[in-house]
């Protein structure tokens, strides 16, 4: 699609704006005008006594009854017309689905990235695909004009184009529950090859061929890719790591290598790594030859540092703090602020009882938030099936550490 | 008839002695047209002061980006208690129910409604149905918290006490439907003699035509009202569509009465403005004909267009192009009304007395609504200023400058016949200018910030909305120091003023040629009409 002709939503709304606002303030000021100055001209101390008994008018009639139907005729097709552009999706735009839920957005892209940003090149239109998780929201661009249901059920959508990089308001518009007004986020325009450069960008949830293999033969059961210590070393940082290693009884230092990885699969009690057991079994003949390139060509990668998610912006991202304040202001749920550790009045099963917030009590509230309500509070938070075990831990701490 | 001098004007004489019964049962059961007419005004405008307040709270949140006033769920509860205390509680019943009984039956020559004890039912029921909302406030989960339009899904899955909220409106809605049936059957069969349609009041013209979408769309609200209440208590899915049920579905049908039922608000008060403004213009009406047709032209067009609140919903591009189209033909009428009033003015004598003001302020306000309006029937400028703060400001132009100040206009013209006492003019002009101010103050400053993309329905809103939304609350002290400074005056006169004579104004509709405060029966012998509602060489003949 050629930018230079491409008409934006804001281009074909805002002239239909311009139009009946004209034509309204003509006549607004028409009747106002023609009504002042009959009070003024007729007012009863310079006109003590009506001067006219005309009642009626057939020929005045059928012009005001005429000129008014000519004009909204007019308004109709203009905002019929102005309208359809917002339905015409120019060709080539890049779909986007934006999933809404109470009280968060989420932006999914076609190679699978997620965002709670609209993240958009200048100049691209974009074509957004609305699902809605619950109730019905409302995708709401003030600055393109641009608004559309999210209705659950149904595949509403909506198109905009940026023509100039920027942050732009995202509204939820249609009222969705107590959360409603936090319901926010921006589409955030950014210049082609630096859009092209965030969309790349590879997050955790890009799934490398080496990583499912690790995944297919279990290893991730024994080695985690976040750097937590299970049975086996972390595969976190692993490649070119200096490792202490016993080799027959004798203590060495290798750097984890091709050939060190290579020797680690197919014969794991050959160097082990200091502090460890020797328990791996070896891999010899399961694995193929080109799978356990593809195992080392992702640990080399360095995407297997998958990085600890970070607590406080998973609590944004995820809708917790339209809910819950850090300042210690009630919200719709209770706040965060100095709640570790304190005790909580809470209903189970319509039974009253206090427990304490520990990470056992936090952990149950975010995995089952209907389990334990805290008292004077409505039983209405969400689950968050798509929360990883280590996302929750990250959440419990951060909640640990708001003070 | 009595001049004057002669009337006893107190709240002693009249229809106000003449009962069998003594103290407040002389007043609920009473079955007089006039009495219950007292009965809906005092209970709506009580309510009309309750969500005064409430809507003065939701300014009060609103001052700052962030208050920290109320939580959200209050603040959420509050515009939607605030909604229904106003639409269900006051403006549907408040103008046919007070106005409507209290001068109806008189303008016609008739001795009293068709159906007098049915008359008093539907105030029971109102009554009932007021009691049950309130009731749905202070139990359960608290008070609803789902906007006045009781949208599903959510409607559906709130833990809030909408189901008793929902029985409430439920209950009003038939108390709505009789009256419809009662007016509808008054005036056809109880016009006295030589009062022929075309010399019906404009008043009773406009209420004649509310009285038919009572009738005929209120039906609608209660099935719809009904299935919120399956869909909460068994589990029907109608609305679901998980379970093939379709939440649009339910939109389709809440609009199908709430548009109408924008018409039975603010037809009415169309009615009293084409009475006040010939009797102090001292001119008859310019275009009688026109003004009682369109007001049927209304009532018919507007069943016809409620998917204009539904643009952005999903619905087909066809029925927007429909909906939009037949949005705009309703829109011709209304300016036809406009029009007409201007003109009665031309060449006329007139009087700036209260209730002129109030009718003449109308005007000026209902067009900024209407004009408004247009925008929002064409596709294209509605998508975005749906669900904003514009949508706000431009029903309460129509609802609160329309409907209210035409109420208000109506207390002003009509109450002192019924009390025989009358308010003093000077504090009733402070009131209106400052109500007049505020109100375009408060409102208009919304308008502007849903054009600016400030979502309606918001706790808490971004720092970019803060100064225009200051200057709202301010609108809103303005307005109500001049509703206070209205009310003291009007009441203070009703009860110690001047005594107000058989026709203060000069007007020339029956209920001017009967002493005052009017018998309990109205009139002594069945009038007989002989001249226009707008016929002022004959005032005080009938």
């Amino acid at each position: 699609m050629d930018a230079a002709h491409l008409i934006t939503t804001t281009e074909a709304i805002d002239p239909v704006f311009m139009f009946i606002f004209g034509a309204s303030l003509v006549l607004l000021i028409g009747i106002t005008v023609t009504m002042m100055a009959f009070v003024v001209r007729y007012h009863r101390s310079r006109a003590p006594e009506p001067t006219s008994k005309v009642s009626a008018n057939i020929w005045l009639e059928i012009v005001w009854t005429g000129l008014p139907t000519l004009l909204v005729l007019a308004m109709f097709y203009y905002g019929w017309s102005g309208y359809l552009a917002l339905r015409h999706v120019p060709k080539g735009a890049m779909e986007v689905t934006a999933t809404a839920r109470q009280w968060s957005w989420s932006f999914t892209y076609a190679n699978g990235k997620t965002s709670p940003k609209l993240y958009v090149a200048v100049g691209k239109p974009v074509k957004v695909e609305l699902v809605s998780l619950d109730v019905i929201h409302g995708f709401y661009l003030p600055a393109f004009r641009v608004k559309r249901d999210v209705v659950p059920g149904m595949k509403n959508y909506a198109w905009f184009v940026a023509t100039k990089p920027g942050s732009y308001d995202l509204f939820c518009s249609s009222y969705c529950g107590t959360g409603h007004s936090a319901m926010i986020t921006t589409v955030e325009a950014l210049p082609e090859a630096e859009f092209d450069a965030w969309l790349n960008r590879k997050t955790e949830k890009e799934e490398h061929p080496g990583h499912e293999l690790l995944e297919k033969h279990g290893c991730l059961g024994c080695h985690s890719l976040d750097g937590t210590i299970k049975v086996g070393p972390s595969f976190k940082g692993v490649w070119g790591r200096k490792e202490t290693v016993l080799t027959n009884g004798a203590e060495r230092t290798i750097t984890a290598d091709e050939a060190y990885l290579r020797r680690s699969i197919l014969e794991p009690q050959a160097d082990v790594v200091k502090g460890f057991p020797p328990v791996m079994p070896s891999f010899a003949g399961q694995i193929k030859e080109a799978e356990i390139g593809q195992i080392i060509d992702f640990l080399r990668s360095g995407a297997a540092e998958r990085p600890k998610p970070d607590g406080g912006r998973l609590a944004k991202e995820k809708g917790c703090l339209a809910c819950h304040s850090l300042d210690g202001s009630r919200g719709v749920g209770p706040t965060f602020k100095r709640l570790y550790g304190s005790r909580v009045q809470v209903t189970q099963n319509g039974k009253p009882m206090t427990v304490t917030a520990d990470d056992a009590y936090l952990r149950e509230s975010i995995r089952m938030p209907a389990a334990k309500v805290v008292q004077g509070f409505q039983p209405i938070m969400p689950t968050f099936p798509e929360l990883k075990d280590d996302e929750v831990e990250a959440l419990v701490e951060f909640i640990e550490g708001t003070k | 008839m009595s001049s004057a001098e002669q009337a006893q004007p107190c709240t002693e004489g009249g229809f106000w002695r003449d009962t069998g019964r003594t103290g407040i049962t002389s007043w609920i059961f009473s079955t007089d047209h006039k009495r219950i007419g007292l009965l809906y005004f005092y209970s709506t405008f009580g309510f009309f002061l309750v969500g005064v307040m409430l809507g003065l709270l939701i300014r009060l949140d609103l001052m700052t980006p962030a208050s920290t006033l109320m939580g959200p769920q209050t603040y959420n509860a509050l515009f939607t208690v605030h909604g229904v205390v106003m639409i269900f509680l006051f403006i549907i019943p408040g103008m046919p129910g007070a106005f409507g009984n209290l001068v109806m039956p008189i303008q016609i020559g008739a001795r009293d409604v068709a159906f007098p004890r049915l008359n008093l039912f539907s105030w029971w029921l109102y009554i009932i149905g007021a009691g049950i909302i309130l009731t749905s406030l202070f139990t359960g989960n608290g008070p609803p918290d789902t906007g006045w339009t009781f949208y599903v899904p959510f409607s559906a899955r709130t833990s809030t006490n909408v189901s008793l909220a929902v029985l409430g409106v439920f209950t009003i809605g038939f108390s709505s439907i009789l009256t419809g049936l009662n007016f509808i059957t008054t005036i056809h069969r109880l016009r006295a003699e030589g009062m022929t349609w075309g010399r019906l009041p404009l008043f009773t013209w406009s209420l004649y035509a509310t009285a038919w979408i009572q009738l005929l769309a209120t039906p609608v609200l209660g099935i719809t009202l009904a299935l919120i209440l399956a869909e909460r208590l068994l589990g029907t899915g109608l609305f679901d569509p998980t379970r093939g049920g379709d939440p649009i579905m339910y939109q389709h049908l809440f609009w199908i009465y709430s548009h109408p039922a924008v018409y039975i608000m603010i037809l009415p008060g169309m009615g009293v403005v084409s009475d006040i403004i010939p009797v102090f213009a001292r001119k008859p009406i310019f275009g009688y004909k026109m003004i009682a047709f369109s007001s049927l032209a209304i009532a018919a067009a507007g069943s016809l267009v409620w998917g204009h609140h539904m643009f952005t919903s999903g619905m087909s591009d066809t029925a927007i192009l429909v909906f939009s189209f037949l949005t705009f033909i309703v829109a011709i009428p209304s300016a036809i009304k406009v029009f007409n009033w201007v003109s009665t003015l031309y060449k006329g004598s007139i009087s700036l007395e209260a209730p002129m003001l109030f009718a003449l302020s109308f005007i000026l306000l209902f067009s900024i609504g209407g004009l408004t309006g247009l925008i929002l029937g064409a596709a294209a400028t509605d998508i975005h200023v749906h669900d904003t703060d514009f949508v706000v400001g431009h029903f309460h132009y129509v609802m609160f400058g329309g409907a209210g100040f035409a109420f208000i206009a109506a207390m002003h013209y009509w109450l002192p016949k019924f009390y025989g006492r009358r308010y003093a003019e000077k504090p009733a002009i402070v009131g209106w200018a400052l109500m007049f101010v505020g109100f375009n103050v408060l409102y208009f400053s919304m308008m502007v910030l849903g054009l600016k993309g400030m979502p309606r329905r918001y706790y808490h809103y971004l720092p970019e909305f803060a100064p225009l939304n200051l200057v709202a609350t301010i609108g809103s002290w303005i307005l109500a120091l001049g509703l206070i400074i209205m009310l003291v005056n009007l009441f203070r006169g009703l009860f110690r003023g001047e005594p107000a004579g058989d026709n203060p104004w000069g007007g020339a509709t029956l209920e001017w040629s009967i002493p005052t405060p009017p018998a309990t029966e109205n009139f002594e012998q069945e009038p007989v009409v002989t001249h226009g509602p707008y016929d002022f060489t004959r005032t005080g003949e009938p």
